[in-house]
């Protein structure tokens, strides 16, 4: 656990910038992710979270800021850099090709081949049956297309994906926005068991529930840059709200260190 | 579709009495090469949600720089080939340069292309036709000579249906090892028969044309072997390269396959590559077939593949459609053409025909897709 503890941050963001035309969306953020802590990334619609995490991710090159994944400089040009190094990104609109099946959805840009660089079709189905069955043992459509899925299952397939390629960092944007109750609780089981394996888990959320129960820290953003970054414990709810409506810094509690 | 085929190949039979005679459905199968040739790449140009408006234009120029390297220049008919198939190449990095990394819509450039490029086929030979004689050459034709004759048409239809009949057999087998779901036997079988019934009909009906002069039958067409050996290459591409998967990723969702890490402006160059190479095999059969490179070679030709494409069942909104839709498609246009035209109907009506034709195959596209709750962008 990150508490107090002089370990070394999972990923270390370090004065990162980002603008699109004239909007700075990101601007000049510093934040800490540490093995198996979860951090939840709050703030309104455009206050610049998604655009963050999509620096991470590889959506977008960084225009300025370091990044630094397990003390190492990194420079993350595109999606497959972030994934080889093991950032997985659950992403708000989850990002299937809608018509194809599951399997080749949790495969898509990283397919099995065999030893002629061919798809290895069944390889794949078996290892895509096994991750189902972890996630949710009803899951058995893995031969229709997505698009003929639940918005619960959609998202199995795309939580699929971080779990099978064992990512050391996910990003997950908004991932209970669209669920029922109980597939809100398996995804909560799931960030529970990844953190347990020492995965560092970025959280963006609207939700308050989502960020207590879950959360070990959280750092909310307004117009591009951070409001404040503290212990979830040492908050209640109304200190959080008034940081993302008003920007306005909760009285004599101490923010966490994100500059070393 | 393949009902649709046979309808109007029994419409068009009861209307003429000479629609299904060996002498039309050769005709018929070696006309439809050229078109059917290169709607297969066009068929997944359209699934990335591209478009290539200027493949009609592109094929006359390659067809007629070819003709002209062999006629004027007097080269060979192999390197003449290849130059047109760099020209091709260049034509294509270009055209998907302009798309796939600057952003440009295919649809832009190559209308603009549709328009260049008739025009560079024009200055090749100043306009002037190119005879082609080399007896090798004329064989990918087709026509009198450029056919495989009864006994190596029996041999390679006997073998594709063996080869058939052994890759559902090895599918099934391997889905038993792997634990994967199998499909009912006779659903297996009777695809698997009713291939056969079709593959080995064909080859019946190319060795029953008879031409008085020469005794033995014709058998399968030259341009036709070469159309079935596209599909199938183009096909196995499709299902079991990452090349396949990534075109069908990029036409369900280009961002989802952005995210996913796929190299999508490499895919997109990759894809009108693809198209490049089955366009300068396409003019190699055209040139061949007319005995000449002319300017206007393929004029109007983009409407017919892009139509074949489409009454195949591939979707415009990109990410659905299959290459041997494009294959049925392309039949369809033909037989339409040539059974109209038996029934002595006027150039002008069947270009009226055609047209609508295409309409109504989508139509029933967007209506089926609506019924079974697909969502429509």
């Amino acid at each position: 656990m990150s508490r107090d503890m002089p370990i070394e941050a999972l990923v270390a963001l370090r004065g990162i910038s980002k603008s699109f035309g004239g909007v700075r969306a990101v601007d000049d953020v510093s934040l800490n992710l540490y093995p198996g802590e979860v951090v939840a990334l709050l703030g309104h619609n455009g206050a610049g979270k998604s655009t963050l995490m999509k620096l991470l991710a590889g959506a977008y090159p960084v225009d300025a800021g370091e990044l630094r994944i397990a003390g190492r400089p990194v420079r993350i040009s595109d999606p497959a850099a972030a994934q080889a190094l093991g950032i997985e990104t659950i992403h708000q609109t989850l990002a299937l090709a809608d018509n194809l099946d599951a399997v080749a959805n949790l495969f898509l840009g990283r397919e099995m081949r065999t030893r002629f660089g061919l798809l290895d079709e069944f390889g794949m189905e078996r290892a895509a049956r096994e991750v189902f069955k972890r996630l949710n043992p009803n899951f058995r459509n893995l031969a229709v297309p997505v698009r003929s899925l639940s918005g619960g299952q959609r998202q199995v397939v795309a939580i699929s994906r971080a779990v099978h390629f064992n990512a050391r960092v996910l990003i997950m944007d908004e991932p209970c926005a669209a669920l029922g109750p109980q597939e809100t609780q398996m995804v909560h089981d799931l960030v529970r068991r990844l953190k347990a394996q020492g995965v560092g888990i970025f959280l963006i959320t609207h939700d308050m529930t989502d960020v207590f129960a879950l959360s070990d820290r959280l750092a909310v953003m307004k117009n591009g840059r951070t409001v404040g970054v503290y212990r979830t414990g040492d908050l209640n709810e109304d200190q959080v709200l008034a940081m993302i409506i008003a920007g306005k810094q909760p009285a004599g509690i101490a923010q966490t260190v994100e500059t070393t | 579709m393949a009902c649709v085929l046979l309808v109007m190949a029994l419409v068009f039979h009861a209307l003429t009495g000479n629609f299904l005679t060996p002498e039309n459905l050769y005709n018929i199968a070696q006309q439809t090469a050229v078109v059917g040739i290169v709607s297969t790449a066009m068929a997944l140009v359209i699934v990335a949600r591209q478009i290539d408006l200027s493949v009609g234009s592109v094929l006359g120029l390659v067809g007629v720089l070819i003709a002209f390297l062999m006629y004027t220049k007097g080269w060979h008919w192999l390197p003449a080939s290849l130059a047109g198939l760099a020209v091709a190449l260049v034509v294509a990095l270009y055209q998907g340069w302009l798309t796939a990394v600057l952003g440009v819509p295919s649809f832009v450039v190559t209308l603009g292309g549709l328009m260049s490029f008739r025009g560079a086929a024009f200055l090749v030979a100043d306009g002037k036709t190119q005879p082609v004689s080399d007896a090798t050459f004329l064989l990918f034709g087709g026509g009198l000579d450029g056919s495989l004759g009864p006994l190596w048409s029996w041999l390679l239809g006997l073998a594709l249906s063996a080869l058939l009949v052994w890759k559902v057999w090895a599918l099934r087998r391997s889905a038993a090892v792997h634990g994967a779901l199998i499909r009912p036997l006779a659903l297996d079988l009777g695809l698997a028969a009713a291939a056969v019934a079709v593959l080995l009909g064909f080859v019946a009906t190319m060795n029953a044309y008879v031409l008085a002069d020469k005794g033995a039958g014709q058998g399968v067409p030259v341009p036709v072997l070469i159309w079935a050996g596209v599909v199938m290459s183009v096909s196995f591409l499709v299902r079991r390269t990452r090349f396949g998967r990534y075109v069908y990723a990029i036409g369900g969702n280009p961002e989802a396959a952005r995210l996913a890490g796929i190299p999508v402006k490499r895919v997109l160059l990759q894809l009108f590559a693809l198209l490049a190479l089955l366009i300068t095999v396409a003019a190699v059969v055209a040139v061949s077939r007319l005995n000449a490179g002319t300017n206007s070679l393929g004029t109007g030709m983009e409407l017919y593949v892009i139509a074949a494409a489409v009454i195949g069942g591939v979707a415009l909104s990109g990410g659905s459609g299959s290459v041997l839709g494009s294959v049925l498609g392309a039949l369809v246009i033909q037989f339409l053409d040539s059974g109209l035209l038996l029934v002595d109907v006027a150039i002008g009506w069947r270009m009226v025909i055609i047209g609508q034709v295409l309409i109504v195959a989508v139509v029933f596209d967007v209506l089926y897709r609506r019924a079974s709750g697909e969502r429509l962008e």
